[in-house]
C-alpha cells in the first residue's frame, strides 16, 4: 500500500473510533453513574468517575419490604423462574413441531409455518387485553406461571422457526439409513436428530431465556404485587416522573440485569442473525 | 379407498352428524356464556373505593397501627369527620392496582375524601400544579409516614401509608395512600364476544380457503342458529342453571343425607371445549372433515409431532386472539360490556370526530407510525451498511474489536436503553443538552414539542437498531466473492458503479428479510415510545401500539376500542407481509 492508502486508512480509523466512542458513551455514562455517589447524573461527558462507591449496588441488591422480606431476592427469583419456565415450555413444545415441519410433507404444513411466522411477528402486546382477562379468570394474574404462559406465546413460534432452520441442515441421508436399518421415526428423532441438534437447542433455549428476561411491559401490566415483580419492573421503578429519578440505583440495577444477557448475547450473536433472517426468507 | 357412492353416503352422514353437533354446540356455548354472566353479576367493586379512602383518613388520625374491618362508606365518613375536626382538611388517596412501585398512583385512579371533595377533585387535574404538590406530599408520605394495616373484607391485606398533616394552599392536609392488592379485571364472559369471535374467525378461515357455495349455506345456517339461540337465551340459561345440577344434587343428598351445598358448575371447560367443537363441526359440515380424517390417517406421525406446539398455540394464542377479536365489537364502561357492532372500528377509522391534526386521530397516529418506521429503518440500513462497507476491508486492523464494540447497543435490553436515553435527554442534567451546550446551543426541552420528542425517540431507536443491520450486511458482504470486483475493476468500472451494480444486487437476498423484520420490529417498538417520550407532548409521538395500550390501560379502560386498534394493527402488518412476500419472491426470481 502506498502512503496515500495509509493516510486514508488512518482517516477510516479516526472515523470509526469517533463513531464507536459515541456508541459506547451512553453505556459508559451509566457505568460511571453506577459507581459514583449521588443519585443525579453529573454534567460531564468524562466516563472516568471522580470517586468510586458500591453503595448503589448495595441499595439495589438490598431492597427489602418494611417487614423484612428480601424484595430483590424475590424479584430475581421471579425473573429467573419466568425466563426458565418460558424456555422449557417453548423448547419442549417446539422441538417435535420443528422436526415435523422440517422433515414431513403434510397438508397444512405451509399454513402451519405461516401461522407460526405471523404469530411471531404479532407482538404479545396486542394480545394483552384478552390475556389479562383470561389470566385474571384463571387466578394467574400476579403469578409467575401466568407470565410464563404469556411469554410462551412468542417463544413457541420463535423456537419452531429457529429449530426448523437447524433441522433443515441435518442431512436426510442419516435418517434414511436408520429407516432402512428398521428404526422407527420416534427412535430416529430421539437417538439421531436430538443429539445432533443439541447445540442448536441450547442456542434456541438461551435466546428464549434472554427474551423473557428482558421483557418489561407485560410484566409491568400484569404483575400487581411488589413481591411478584420481575427485575425489569423494579429497575423501571427507579426512573420516576416529575424528574425525581434515582439514577444511581437505576444504573446499578441496569448493570446487574444486563451483564448476564449481554454476556449470553456475545456468546451467541452469530447464531441469532442466521436464525432470525432464515425465518424471514422462507416465509 | 372406498367406492364413490359409499363415500358420499358416509360424507352425508358425517355432515348431518356434525350439523347436529354444531347446533348443540352453539346452544351450549350461549348457555354457558349466559351462566357465566349471571354468576359474575354479583360482583361489585367500584363502591368500596371511597370507603377505603375514608378508612385511611381515619387511620391517619393518630393511629400508628390499626385495623379497620368495615368498608361501609357512611360509617367511615362519620368517623372521619368526627376525628378530623373543623379546621383540618382531610384528604385521602386510594390507589388501586398499582402497576409500578412508585408514582403511578397519581396517574391511575384516585379517590379523595375531603371536606370539599368536588373542589379538590377539580383542582387535582393532571396538568394542574396542584398535582405536583400532591405528588411531593405523597412522596414524603411514602418515605416517612407510619404504616397502617387496613384489612378490607374479601381483598386480603392492604398496605396503608399515612402522613403527618402538611400545609397545602394554606390549609392543613393529611394524606394517606392505600395500596391495595390488584383486583382481577372485571370482565364478565359474555356470549357475544365469544359468538362474534368464533363467527369472525370462521369467516376469516373461509376467506382464506376457496369460497364455495356450500360455505355460504353453512355460514347462513350458523348465523340463523346463533340468532335463534339468542332469542331463546333466557330459557336456555335457566335450564343450564337450574335443571342440570338437580340430578347431581339429588344424588348427593341421597348419598350423604341432609342437604348438601348447592352445586356450582365450573364453566371454563365449556368455554374452551365448545368453540373447539364448533370449529370441528363446521369443518365436518362442509365435507372437509372426511378429507381431514384421511389426511390425519396418512400423515399421522407428522401431526403427532406438531400436536404439542399446536395445542400450546391454540390455548395461548388463538383463544386470546378469538376473545380479543370478539372484544373489538364491544364497548366497556365500568365493568360492563355492551355490544356496539362495528362502532369501535368506525370510531377509529373515522378519526373519532377529531381533526386530522389531533394526536388521538387514528390517521395522525398512523402517519406518525409510518414516519417513525420509515425513518428508523432507513437510518438503520444506511448506518449499518456504511459501517459494514468500512469494516469489510480485509486489510483493516482491529476490525474484530470495532465489530464487538459496535454491537453492544443490540445486546443491552431495550427497556434499559430507553431509560438511559430518557435520562440523556433530560433538559437539565442530560448528556445530550450538555453536548449541545458545549457547542454553544441553548438547552432544549426535548419532550415539549413534537419534532424534538420524535427526534429523541428516533435517536434512541437508531442507537439500538443499527448493529443488527450492520451484522447482516457484514455477513452478506463477506459472502460476495472478491473476483467479481476484480473483474469489474478490469472492465474499468468505478467504485460507485461496482457498488451500485454488484454490491447492492448481491446484498439484496440477505438485506430484504432483515428489512422486513426490522420494519415489523420498529412498527411495534413499544418500549422506546412508551419509556422515552411517553407520547409527549400530548400523545402526539405515540405510535399505534402505544395508542392501543393507552386506550386500554390509561384512558377510561376502553378495552373494546383497544382490541379494535390491535386488530387494525394486525391487518396492516399482514398486508405489509403479503406485499413484501410477493416482492421478495419477485426479486428471488430475478436473481436466482
Amino acid at each position: 500500500m502506498s502512503g496515500k492508502g495509509k493516510g486514508k486508512r488512518l482517516l477510516v480509523h479516526l472515523v470509526l473510533i469517533t463513531f464507536t466512542g459515541l456508541t459506547l458513551l451512553p453505556v459508559a455514562l451509566v457505568v460511571r453513574k453506577a459507581i459514583t455517589p449521588g443519585q443525579e447524573f453529573e454534567l460531564t461527558l468524562n466516563p472516568i468517575p471522580s470517586s468510586v462507591t458500591l453503595d448503589h449496588f448495595r441499595t439495589v441488591v438490598g431492597t427489602s419490604l418494611p417487614d423484612g422480606t428480601w424484595l430483590f431476592g424475590r424479584q430475581l427469583l421471579n425473573s429467573l423462574l419466568a425466563a426458565l419456565g418460558t424456555t422449557v415450555l417453548g423448547v419442549f413444545l417446539a422441538c417435535t413441531a420443528a422436526y415435523a415441519f422440517s422433515r414431513f410433507r403434510f397438508p397444512g404444513r405451509r399454513f402451519g409455518l405461516l401461522t407460526f411466522l405471523v404469530v411471531q411477528m404479532f407482538p404479545a402486546t396486542l394480545l394483552m387485553i384478552p390475556l389479562y382477562v383470561i389470566l385474571s379468570r384463571l387466578g394467574l394474574l400476579s403469578s409467575i406461571l401466568g407470565l410464563m404462559l404469556v411469554y410462551s406465546t412468542t417463544a413457541i413460534p420463535f423456537c419452531v422457526w429457529m429449530l426448523k432452520g437447524y433441522f433443515d441442515t441435518i442431512p436426510r441421508e442419516l435418517e434414511e439409513a436408520a429407516l432402512i436399518d428398521g428404526a422407527s421415526r420416534l427412535r430416529i428423532f430421539y437417538t439421531i436428530i436430538l443429539p445432533l441438534a443439541r447445540p442448536a437447542i441450547a442456542v434456541t433455549a438461551l435466546f428464549c431465556f434472554m427474551t423473557a428476561w428482558n421483557e418489561y411491559i407485560l410484566a409491568a401490566t400484569f404483575l400487581g404485587r411488589e413481591t411478584a415483580y420481575t427485575l425489569p419492573v423494579l429497575i423501571k421503578s427507579y426512573v420516576g416522573e416529575y424528574g425525581s429519578t434515582q439514577w444511581g440505583s437505576f444504573a446499578a440495577g441496569a448493570i446487574i440485569v444486563s451483564i448476564p444477557v449481554v454476556a449470553l448475547f456475545y456468546a451467541l450473536q452469530k447464531n441469532l442473525v442466521a436464525g432470525l433472517t432464515a425465518g424471514g426468507v422462507k416465509g | 379407498m372406498s367406492a364413490p357412492p359409499e363415500r358420499s353416503r358416509r360424507g352425508r352422514a358425517l355432515g348431518t352428524a356434525s350439523g347436529a353437533l354444531l347446533a348443540g354446540a352453539i346452544i351450549g356455548l350461549t348457555a354457558a356464556a349466559l351462566y357465566l354472566r349471571t354468576r359474575n353479576a354479583g360482583d361489585q367493586l367500584q363502591a368500596e373505593a371511597p370507603a377505603r379512602a375514608m378508612a385511611l383518613a381515619l387511620a391517619r388520625s393518630g393511629a400508628q397501627r390499626s385495623a379497620h374491618d368495615t368498608a361501609d362508606p357512611d360509617l367511615l365518613q362519620r368517623r372521619v369527620l368526627a376525628l378530623a375536626g373543623r379546621d383540618t382538611v382531610t384528604l385521602a388517596t386510594v390507589v388501586q392496582e398499582p402497576r409500578s412501585t412508585k408514582y403511578r398512583f397519581l396517574r391511575k385512579r384516585r379517590y379523595l375524601a375531603h371536606s370539599d371533595v368536588q373542589r379538590l377533585r377539580q383542582s387535582l387535574d393532571r396538568r394542574h400544579p396542584g398535582d405536583k404538590q400532591l405528588y411531593d406530599l405523597a412522596n414524603r408520605v411514602r418515605q416517612h409516614g407510619p404504616v397502617v394495616e387496613l384489612r378490607a373484607p374479601q381483598d386480603g391485606p392492604v398496605t396503608v401509608v399515612a402522613a403527618e398533616p402538611v400545609r397545602v394552599d394554606g390549609k392543613q392536609v393529611a394524606t394517606a395512600i392505600v395500596v391495595t392488592a390488584p383486583r382481577p379485571l372485571h370482565v364478565p364472559v359474555n356470549a357475544w364476544p365469544i359468538g362474534a369471535g368464533v363467527l369472525a374467525l370462521g369467516l376469516l378461515g373461509l376467506m382464506a380457503g376457496r369460497l364455495r357455495q356450500r360455505y355460504i349455506v353453512v355460514m347462513a345456517s350458523l348465523a340463523g342458529l346463533t340468532a335463534l339461540c339468542w332469542y331463546q337465551l333466557s330459557t336456555l340459561a335457566a335450564f343450564y342453571h337450574r335443571v342440570l345440577p338437580i340430578p347431581s344434587y339429588a344424588l348427593r343428598s341421597a348419598l350423604q343425607g341432609g342437604s348438601p351445598a348447592p352445586l356450582t358448575i365450573p364453566a371454563w371447560p365449556l368455554v374452551i371445549a365448545l368453540p373447539l367443537a364448533l370449529g370441528l363441526a363446521t369443518l365436518g359440515h362442509v365435507g372437509l372433515g372426511q378429507r381431514m380424517v384421511q389426511a390425519l390417517r396418512r400423515h399421522r406421525a407428522a401431526y403427532l409431532y406438531v400436536l404439542p406446539a399446536a395445542v400450546g398455540m391454540l390455548l395461548l394464542v388463538f383463544l386470546p386472539f378469538g376473545y380479543g377479536l370478539g372484544l373489538g365489537f364491544f364497548n366497556h364502561a365500568h365493568g360492563t360490556y355492551t355490544f356496539v357492532g362495528l362502532s369501535n372500528f368506525i370510531e377509529i377509522l373515522s378519526g373519532g370526530g377529531r381533526p386530522l391534526s389531533h394526536p388521538l386521530n387514528f390517521y395522525f397516529t398512523l402517519g406518525v407510525t409510518v414516519l417513525w418506521t420509515g425513518t428508523n429503518v432507513l437510518l438503520h440500513v444506511a448506518i449499518g451498511l456504511a459501517l459494514a462497507l468500512v469494516l469489510k476491508d480485509p486489510l483493516l486492523r482491529f476490525k474484530g474489536i470495532y465489530r464487538v464494540l459496535l454491537i453492544l447497543p443490540w445486546a443491552v435490553p431495550n427497556y434499559i436503553t430507553a431509560l438511559i436515553w430518557k435520562g440523556m435527554f433530560h433538559h437539565q442534567y442530560g448528556a445530550v443538552n450538555h453536548v449541545l451546550e458545549l457547542c454553544g446551543i441553548e438547552n432544549i426541552s426535548w419532550f415539549s414539542s413534537f419534532s424534538t420528542a420524535f427526534a429523541a425517540n428516533l435517536v434512541t431507536n437508531t442507537w439500538l437498531g443499527f448493529p443488527f443491520m450492520m451484522v447482516v450486511c457484514l455477513g452478506a458482504l463477506q459472502s460476495i466473492p472478491r473476483d467479481v470486483y476484480e473483474a469489474a475493476d478490469v472492465d474499468g468500472a468505478s467504485r460507485w458503479q461496482s457498488f451500485l451494480h454488484i454490491t447492492l444486487p448481491l446484498l439484496r437476498p440477505a438485506l430484504f428479510p432483515a428489512i422486513i423484520l426490522g420494519t415489523i420490529w420498529t412498527f411495534n417498538m413499544f418500549n422506546i415510545i412508551y419509556l422515552v417520550s411517553a407520547g409527549a407532548p400530548g400523545g402526539s409521538t405515540d405510535i399505534l401500539i402505544t395508542e392501543a395500550y393507552r386506550w386500554a390501560f390509561e384512558r377510561a379502560d376502553r378495552y373494546g376500542l383497544a382490541a379494535a386498534y390491535a386488530l387494525i394493527i394486525l391487518v396492516i402488518l399482514l398486508l405489509y407481509t403479503l406485499l413484501t412476500n410477493r416482492l421478495t419472491r419477485a426479486t428471488e426470481d430475478t436473481y436466482s
